[in-house]
């Protein structure tokens, strides 16, 4: 409890200091403001698995593709190549609702499926969807992928131009640190809701379904429409993130954005930071995110500055090794903390039993009563 | 077969006839029927995959009929999945407890009521089997997969009545728990049939158990009923002396 507490505080801290980002002085706040914007994104996408994959135990490999549909449903929606030219809200919600559409759409024939078999049907959907985006050249303009995603901030209205009152703050509201405002508020909204959504009836029917699914529906709960409602919230949280990514990158981006590395990597983010807890999956996306996109190549240029590495050799880059590194660190995390840095409760308890000294007491406090009971038993039996 | 206690007014509370139920190419029930009248508790024994937990589960809709008819309370049950079987007033305590392992105590039984949408009756009905279980009081933040066997069995049969079904099914309770608890968990389930007036459907194979706290029994055996009779007659039967019984 106690833990968690901290926990939220923590994240409440953190999300102010990633507010306070673009008013720091320094030489390169503005580009690594930039770069975190599509780690925010990141982390929605991984708030989105974390429903299907934590809270509901459902193990999908092909969350990217959902990722990729809500980034190609922006590109569509408003590049000049189409006739939609659609503003900022309506992208987010049609991207949204598609990539929920079709996340139960691709789910609904597979209900039946559990464990691995389920694992290996949506890897192939991931599979296929970065195909299909590849070859659909007509609509998806192939390997190039849709350029520019520049809708219209409201509809019917022009874009305001702001000041740039810093050095590297843009004019538009699509370039940062706007965006980069807009989408830290997403996140802390989707934060939010899933919080209250943890509370809810719905959340503890998913927990109790990963738990159990026989116990389960012989309690009322229908297993069908559970799994199907959190892989379409899922599934729309990824959309979302998508629409966001398209958004900040200017563009769909080339279609392998969107395969199966990306899938993997936030499910390393999720087990890293937590199965199933909210800040741990934040956590686990920055960590992550933050060494992959924004650390290795910051190390390279203080290296780089240094005359660490002055002919610039790949194997004496940080980022030549960054996956080695990420492959060793994720070996020591499973033998030492498979848990993940910021557990849930409930995953804690049962992987380190012996570590919830309340839980130790009772047991033993339990299996002292029992053998009370025993002999409480026997002297009745000789009276 | 022998008469029911009374003569019930409306009809069985459980009606099923004729059913059949299997896995793949396999039936397991060969056109069983049984019934069950309000107040009762009837019990089905039998062998090692005699049948006993599928005619639990074909009942409650978890394994599907393949023939016959299951009526339920003067409805017609046969076909309904299992969430939806709930709503009804049946509820199952299934094979192995199935407690949700990570839930606490407290979490469990309110997933009991999840079918229900009156907190506040929940909230006075979790009261109720505190005061029916004190054990799970003590122990209502702790984690379900913590507790003992025994207690375990106590959550399962207090999650199941937190629907408040007209009708208790219970898979094997007595699984895996040492002789003086189960004691208890009988005692318990005389106690809530004498002084609730619950129905129960009872499959065990500890029969000697079973008869002594049922109205009457059923015999299965390899997906047939052999032998029915009132548990009284049945605990005295040579035949199921020796079979079940150990003697």
């Amino acid at each position: 409890m106690t833990l968690r507490g901290i926990a939220g505080y923590w994240m409440v801290a953190g999300f102010l200091l990633l507010a306070a980002v673009p008013f720091m002085q320094g030489r390169y706040v503005a580009i690594y403001g930039t770069q975190l914007i599509p780690v925010l994104c990141f982390a929605i996408l991984a708030l989105g698995l974390n429903v299907i994959l934590g809270y509901t135990g459902l193990l999908h490999l092909g969350i990217a593709a959902f990722f990729g549909i809500g980034a190609y449903v922006a590109g569509i929606l408003s590049t000049s190549g189409f006739p939609f030219g659609a503003s900022f809200p309506v992208v987010v919600v049609v991207a949204t609702l598609a990539a929920a559409a079709i996340g139960i759409a691709t789910t609904a024939p597979t209900l039946r499926l559990r464990g691995d078999y389920l694992a290996l049907v949506t890897l192939g959907f991931g599979i296929i969807t970065v195909s299909v985006i590849r070859n659909l050249d007509a609509i998806t303009d192939g390997t190039k992928g849709l350029t520019p995603v520049r809708p219209n901030f409201l509809p019917g209205f022009d874009d305001p131009v702001f000041d740039k009152t810093r050095p590297g703050w843009k004019d538009t509201w699509r370039g940062y640190p706007r965006l980069y405002f807009l989408c830290l508020a997403v996140l802390a909204g989707v934060v939010i809701f899933l919080r209250n959504l943890e509370r809810s009836r719905l959340g503890r029917a998913w927990v109790a379904l990963r738990e159990d699914e026989l116990a389960a529906s012989c309690m009322g709960l229908n297993p069908a429409r559970l799994k199907l409602s959190a892989i379409a919230l899922g599934a729309g949280l990824a959309g979302l993130a998508g629409a966001l990514f398209a958004l900040s990158q200017d563009g769909t981006t080339e279609p392998r954005a969107y395969g199966f590395e990306r899938s993997m990597l936030v499910i390393c983010c999720i087990i890293l930071g937590g199965l199933g807890n909210r800040p741990g999956v934040l956590l686990g996306v920055f960590i992550l995110v933050g060494y992959d996109q924004i650390a290795t190549p910051m190390i390279d240029n203080w290296m780089q500055e240094k005359k660490l590495n002055p002919n610039g050799k790949e194997y004496l880059k940080v980022s030549g090794w960054r996956l080695c590194i990420f492959g060793v660190a994720l070996i020591l995390m499973m033998r030492f903390r498979p848990e993940g840095l910021l557990p849930a409760a409930r995953l804690k308890r049962e992987l380190h039993p012996e570590r919830d000294e309340v839980a130790g007491e009772a047991a033993a406090k339990l299996e002292a009563e029992d053998r009370g009971q025993r002999t409480e038993d026997r002297g009745q039996r000789t009276n | 077969m022998s008469a029911a206690p009374q003569a019930p007014a409306p009809g069985p509370l459980l009606k099923v006839e004729n059913l059949e139920a299997g896995y793949g190419a396999i039936n397991v029930l060969h056109r069983l029927s049984l019934y069950v009248d309000p107040g009762e508790i009837v019990t089905i024994i039998g062998a090692n995959g005699a049948g006993k937990s599928t005619t639990l589960n074909t009942v409650c809709g978890v394994v599907k009929t393949r023939a016959g008819r299951i009526h339920f309370d003067g409805r017609l049950l046969t076909g309904t999945p299992a969430h939806d079987v709930v709503r009804l007033g049946l509820a199952q305590s299934p094979e192995g407890r199935k407690i949700f392992p990570r839930l606490t105590v407290r979490e469990n039984l309110e997933m009991g009521a999840f079918t229900r949408r009156d907190p506040e009756g929940v909230r006075e009905d979790i009261q109720k089997s505190y005061q029916m279980f004190p054990i799970l009081e003590k122990r209502q933040a702790q984690p379900g997969g913590l507790l003992s066997g025994g207690e375990q069995q106590m959550l399962a049969i207090a999650r199941a009545l937190m629907s408040r079904p007209k009708l208790l099914l219970l898979d094997e309770p007595s699984l895996g728990l040492a002789p003086q608890i189960v004691v208890q968990i009988f005692d318990i389930i005389k106690e809530l049939n004498q002084k609730q007036g619950m129905s129960v459907l009872l499959v065990e194979q500890n029969a000697r158990m079973a008869l002594k706290v049922a109205h009457r029994g059923y015999v299965l055996e390899t997906g047939r009923i052999t032998v029915t009779d009132n548990a009284a007659a049945l605990l005295h039967d040579p035949r199921i002396r020796e079979a079940y019984l150990g003697e």
